[in-house]
């Protein structure tokens, strides 16, 4: 129990001390704290502590004199519920004043004089300055937030880096609604992919039709906490442009000073917002680096299209006695076709190549590139020689993978005696047109296509070529081509033609199988690749 | 991306450096007032606030930052902000901290001008 004392009022230079105080502009603090230690002198106390409180806690604000004496408790920090043991409390509107207890006034006593009346009223006014300063604050984060609208809305116009614009939408979303954590999803299919997460793990990715998606979506259920292990309110808002939903916002336990809570229609409005701009810049962001993979995916086809180039023979060897032609026609930029006519190493015997990668574009390409350097080493070193095809195929089996292969004719032609020396592989047959007529000869397969099995045995066959015999090497885009219809054009017609121009310059016997095979596709796009090698001893 | 705050504590030209990086949200601001009061009771009066590490800052952290600038108006100290991003900055100019409190471009120019304000 405390003991009544007289209180000592302040002198007449400290009343006028006060009133310039109080006069001064933003002098609030300091006009309480003097008044606090007024408070505290008029009770002979070493301190006297100013809580301002707020539903029910009080936080230290000020201290007037010692925090705290030796055999006297420190001033607490905060206060909550009833004063703390060892403290005399003066109640104020929305505020408590502790001064050491023992000796002193009592807080009846203590509140009906005038100093504490002046208390009360500086701790009324400062309650009046601190709501005027959130809702200050409160108008101000307005304006950030609208300005974070604005600067998402030019980033549609400035900024095309998909990584980067995800990133700092995700920071903005976060920062903006007070979360904690945040992530974002991008569609890809009939899922969501994670694109980026702040704060903390986050599912890689869940399906379009997730149960509760839609409602949670909406507000109207509970969202999938999942999707952010450890988290416990989530906010999610759809990221949606040309009416088409592209990807999903998440943010994750609002903070406040107290902890971490749901967040509230307010928010869900805003982050809605913020999702409507920031649709726009993902989706021209996405577009944009679509248009740049498409780009460098040509650029990187028209380098490997130049390489294939400079595989074919862009000369063909002339050769006495002979006419020699070589013809290509790629469905992609790049195909899977090759051939071959050069003279070999001791330049009397012309080498003759033509083959045919399973598949077309990039992947082919390369398959025939390896085709044409490994070929192109083991003649160097030999003659033809079902050897040489051996080796060719255990290093195209090295080379390429499992699911590819290649058909091959590969040979030689002594120009002086006509003797043709093939190695057939897989191909489809050569034909030979004899100028002496008969049935046309084919120069059938005498192996198995490279690349299907290591080991494997190849024969060589050899022909003689009379004065006018024609020889055909062809890809099966030339056979297969299809009509409309769906009927290829086949190997019969393809021979028709041959006997038809036969006797014609070779340009013009390819100028008549290239139109062939256009008047009989009417239009349909080139579906293979198409290549013919034609070989004639002068008549 | 980082995430909770990491904060260190130098001196440069004089001055305590408060070195941030990673989320300001209430923790990071609790972080940043408990190490700022603590250079106040061992009678710092000038703070600065590298920021070089943070990108991200919310209403809590910048409610924080604010009573850490009150804090340092009532004890005639001085608090300082630089190296902020743009982001940042704009937030710190909207939400009036900027009135109160010094934001400079790199630590170098922060350091002298708070020198320079000194008295002699």
């Amino acid at each position: 129990m405390s003991t009544a004392t007289a209180v000592a009022e302040p002198a007449a230079a400290a009343w006028e001390e006060l009133a310039r105080l109080a006069g001064r502009e933003s002098g609030e603090r300091a006009y309480l704290a003097r008044l606090l230690d007024h408070w505290r002198s008029a009770r002979g106390a070493a301190g006297a502590a100013f809580y301002a409180c707020r539903d029910g806690a009080c936080r230290r604000e000020l201290v007037a004199g010692a925090l705290s004496t030796p055999g006297e408790p420190r001033f607490p920090e905060a206060v909550e519920g009833e004063p703390p043991e060892g403290f005399t409390a003066l109640r104020l509107p929305e505020a408590l004043v502790l001064t050491p207890a023992g000796g002193f006034a009592a807080d009846a006593a203590g509140a009906a004089e005038p100093l504490a009346l002046l208390l009360a009223a500086a701790a009324r006014c400062l309650a009046l300055e601190r709501r005027l300063k959130e809702q200050h604050f409160q108008v101000n984060y307005r304006g950030v937030e609208l300005e974070a609208l604005y600067d998402v809305g030019l980033a549609v116009a400035s900024t095309l880096d998909l990584d980067e614009l995800s990133e700092e939408v995700l920071v903005r979303a976060v920062s903006l609604l007070d979360a904690r954590r945040g992530a974002l999803y991008l569609r890809e299919g009939d899922e969501y992919r994670l694109d980026g997460t702040f704060g903390g793990n986050a599912a890689d990715a869940f399906p379009a039709d997730l149960p509760a998606l839609e409602s949670c979506l909406e507000g109207a259920g509970a969202c999938p906490v999942e999707l952010l292990p450890g988290a416990r309110h989530l906010l999610l808002v759809p990221i949606e442009s040309d009416r088409e939903r592209r990807g999903v916002l998440v943010v994750a336990d609002k903070e406040s000073r107290h902890g971490i809570g749901p967040f509230d229609a307010d928010d869900r409005r805003t982050l809605g917002l913020f999702a409507n701009q920031a649709a726009i810049a993902i989706e021209n962001a996405r577009l944009h680096r679509q248009a740049l993979e498409k780009e460098r995916l040509e650029r990187e086809m028209e380098l490997a299209a130049e390489i294939q180039r400079q595989i074919l023979p862009d000369e063909l060897p002339e050769v006495d006695g002979w006419d020699l032609i070589g013809w290509n026609r790629p469905a992609r930029q790049v195909g899977g076709d090759y051939y071959d006519l050069v003279r070999l190493g001791d330049r009397a015997r012309i080498g003759f190549a033509i083959g045919d990668v399973t598949g077309k574009g990039m992947g082919a390409a390369l398959l025939v590139s390896t085709l044409h350097s490994s070929l192109t080493l083991l003649r160097d070193r030999g003659e033809l020689s079902p050897e040489l095809v051996a080796r060719l195929n255990r290093h195209v089996c090295e080379s390429s993978l499992a699911n590819k292969f290649i058909t091959l004719v590969v040979g030689e032609l002594d120009p002086s005696s006509g003797w043709l020396t093939y190695i057939n592989a897989g191909h489809n047959p050569g034909f030979l047109l004899r100028a002496a007529g008969g049935a046309v000869e084919r120069l059938d397969s005498t192996g198995l296509p490279l690349g299907l099995m290591a080991a494997g045995a190849w024969q060589a066959r050899g022909v003689e070529l009379a004065a006018g015999d024609l020889v055909c090497l062809y890809t099966d885009g030339i056979t297969e081509c299809a009509s409309p219809a769906d009927e290829e054009l086949g190997e019969e017609r393809l021979i028709a033609l041959l006997e038809t121009h036969r006797a014609e310059p070779l340009s013009e016997v390819v100028a008549a199988i290239d139109r062939a095979t256009l008047e009989h596709a009417a239009g349909l796009p080139q579906s293979d690749d198409q290549t013919v090698v034609l070989l004639r001893r002068a008549a | 991306m980082t995430e909770s705050l990491k904060l260190t504590v130098d001196h440069a030209g004089g001055i305590a450096v408060l070195y941030t990086e990673g989320y300001i949200n209430n923790e990071g601001g609790e972080q940043i007032a408990r190490a700022a009061y603590r250079l106040i009771e061992d009678d710092q009066r000038t703070l600065l606030l590298n920021l070089q590490g943070t990108k991200i800052v919310n209403s809590i952290g910048i409610s924080i930052l604010i009573e850490i600038i009150e804090k340092m108006i009532e004890i005639d100290g001085r608090l300082a902000f630089c190296c902020l991003t743009p982001t940042i900055e704009k937030t710190f100019h909207i939400m009036g901290l900027a009135q109160y409190a010094g934001i400079y471009p790199d630590q170098e120019t922060a350091v002298r001008e708070l020198n320079a304000g000194r008295p002699a």
